[in-house]
């Protein structure tokens, strides 16, 4: 980036009035948006609130049952021994079995925590910053920004000292936030299924997470019964806050001391952080990731090649320029002056040669020698023919002569 | 921010999806075919129109709104400008008909992206359409009183 982006800091009283006109904005906003380090991240710490719940021991194995083995004509599962009542006899201990204890039992000491590499979970922790000061995402995630008048919001640090709610519900009207927390009232549903009778009987969706600094804030006290609002020190940013159920973009509001704090705490990209050891922010893969810009680019469009036109090579029917005219014309356009040429030139031959005159004499008496030979060979076919007929005539007298005289 | 990388963000999962009958589609009031798809979803786009329907009663011959998506180097309301902002869009009334709501769509995008171009002014219309109905039996309904 060369140039870093600037962000203005609004009065608490006033959301026209900015008290700080323009503050550069902490690096980790900078840093790139990674939905699969989140993700994963994400999945992993949420496992971490779980309680160890488990199954009794003893479920459905109470029972000093035995098989009855083979012969009874009954299954080979064991069955509860004795007699005197309906149970006896019925089968017990299988996962399948009525009163049966199921299988694989939950046992207590079931990997209930994942641990997650402490670079994964802060370079997870810094995209999910980085994605609540883009606007985008936070439409995705669905809280309504319209009224807002800056993504990222930073507010002066006034509102620290709020002690009362009613301050904290005016100053998220005056911010546009309160349309978000109208959101979260007019969607709390009963939930569905046996958790509601567990404790958990509304689901509540998240509305704007309030990020403070100093740590004798009263703020906490303000917003807390504001539905959907959360308040947390920059200190302790949570993912499962700021990219809840694995959704970047939550809706923060900061305030001016917590926004100016994040340079500590994830370091820029000169310096490493202060305060969380060794840390340095991610480097994007791509500094510019905005394709069709670089493709546009002139730096580009100076080394590609001109686009290829498609040219359709037989659209229309092929003619051949040296049987049509019209054809051969659109070839070459001297063609017509050539043919007109050479007509040209065979009638100046013509007219200077004498014309061959018909020799009459010559006529018949060749017609005469035709005739002559003509006449000659039919004799000669005649002949022949005839000869072989009197060959043949002769063939078989002399064979009959040759039958009577045997 | 690119509107590649926030479309792999976003492509999966967001506030404005809606997947029904084997159909993605989205609510997304940038979005003017309700079809999500790359090009169609506006709200990750720096220059893209809604074609929206005003909501509740407000004292407009057309009861449409341009939405015009905005991207500014940092994401703030321009207090000074003429017509409402939001910080991530600039919202403009269509008094003046449907004719000066086409030109703004036509110098956003100017020539290019036709479809985008082309759904929008097709929006336009069709919600022009019906708000003739509506005005034409609002009419009536006012002569009948009269009457």
């Amino acid at each position: 980036m060369t140039s870093v982006p600037l962000v203005s800091v609004f009065s608490a009283d006033d959301s026209t009035k900015v008290t700080a006109k323009h503050i550069p904005l902490p690096a980790v906003f900078q840093t790139p948006i990674r939905p699969d380090i989140v993700s994963f991240v994400h999945t992993n710490i949420a496992k971490n609130r779980r309680q160890a719940h488990a199954v009794n021991p003893q479920a459905g194995m109470q029972h000093s049952a035995e098989s009855w083995g083979t012969g009874r004509a009954v299954a080979r599962i064991p069955r509860v021994s004795g007699s005197g009542t309906h149970r006896s006899g019925q089968a017990a201990f299988g996962n399948q079995c009525r009163k049966g204890r199921m299988s694989l039992p939950i046992k207590v000491w079931r990997r209930w925590h994942r641990r997650v590499n402490i670079k994964q979970k802060r370079h997870a922790a810094a995209s999910a910053v980085a994605a609540t000061g883009i606007v985008p995402l936070v439409l995705a995630r669905g809280h309504r920004i319209s009224q807002v008048p800056q993504i990222p919001l930073v507010v002066e640090d006034k509102i620290e000292s709020y002690e009362k709610t009613t301050d904290a519900l005016n100053f998220l009207k005056r911010f546009g936030a309160f349309e978000d927390v109208q959101k979260v009232v007019s969607t709390k549903v009963v939930r569905a299924g046996i958790s509601k009778q567990r404790g958990k009987k509304y689901r509540v969706r998240k509305g704007p997470l309030v990020v403070y600094f100093n740590e004798n804030a009263k703020l906490l006290k303000a917003f807390r019964n504001v539905p959907g609002v959360e308040v947390v020190n920059v200190t302790r940013l949570n993912l499962l806050q700021l990219a809840p159920g694995g959704q970047l973009g939550r809706f923060v509001i900061w305030t001016q001391s917590a926004f100016a704090h994040l340079d500590k705490l994830f370091g820029t990209y000169r310096y490493a952080s202060v305060l969380k050891d060794g840390y340095q922010l991610l480097r994007p893969l791509l500094t510019n990731p905005d394709l069709a810009r670089i493709i546009n680019s002139n730096q580009v469009q100076e080394k590609v090649q001109p686009a290829k036109t498609t040219t359709v090579l037989h659209e229309v029917q092929k003619k051949n320029p040296l049987r049509n005219t019209k054809a051969m014309d659109r070839l070459n356009p001297y063609a017509r002056k050539q043919r007109a040429a050479a007509i040209a030139a065979i009638k100046a031959n013509t007219k200077g040669t004498k014309k061959i005159k018909k020799n009459k004499a010559l006529k018949k008496a060749s017609r005469a020698a035709f005739n002559k030979v003509s006449a000659a060979l039919n004799d000669a076919t005649n002949a022949a023919v005839q000869e072989e007929q009197d060959i043949k005539v002769k063939y078989f007298s002399v064979q009959k002569g040759a039958a009577q005289a045997e | 921010m690119s509107q590649q990388v926030l479309w792999e963000v976003v492509k999966g999962n967001n506030a404005f999806l809606v997947k029904r009958n084997g159909l993605t589609l989205s609510t997304d009031p940038f979005n003017n075919t309700g079809v999500q798809t790359y090009g169609n979803t506006g709200f990750i786009s720096q220059n893209a129109i809604g074609v929206v329907p005003t909501s509740g009663k407000t004292n407009q011959i057309n009861n449409i709104n341009l939405v015009a998506r905005k991207s500014t180097k940092f994401q703030q309301v321009d207090r000074k400008a003429k017509n409402t902002q939001s910080v991530y869009a600039s919202t403009l009334a269509v008094k003046h008909g449907v004719h000066t709501a086409s030109r703004v769509i036509r110098k956003r995008f100017g020539t290019s992206r036709l479809g985008l171009q082309k759904a929008a002014l097709r929006k336009l219309v069709n919600l022009n359409r019906s708000n003739a109905v509506r005005r034409r039996n609002e009419v009536a309904a006012a002569k009948a009183q009269k009457k």
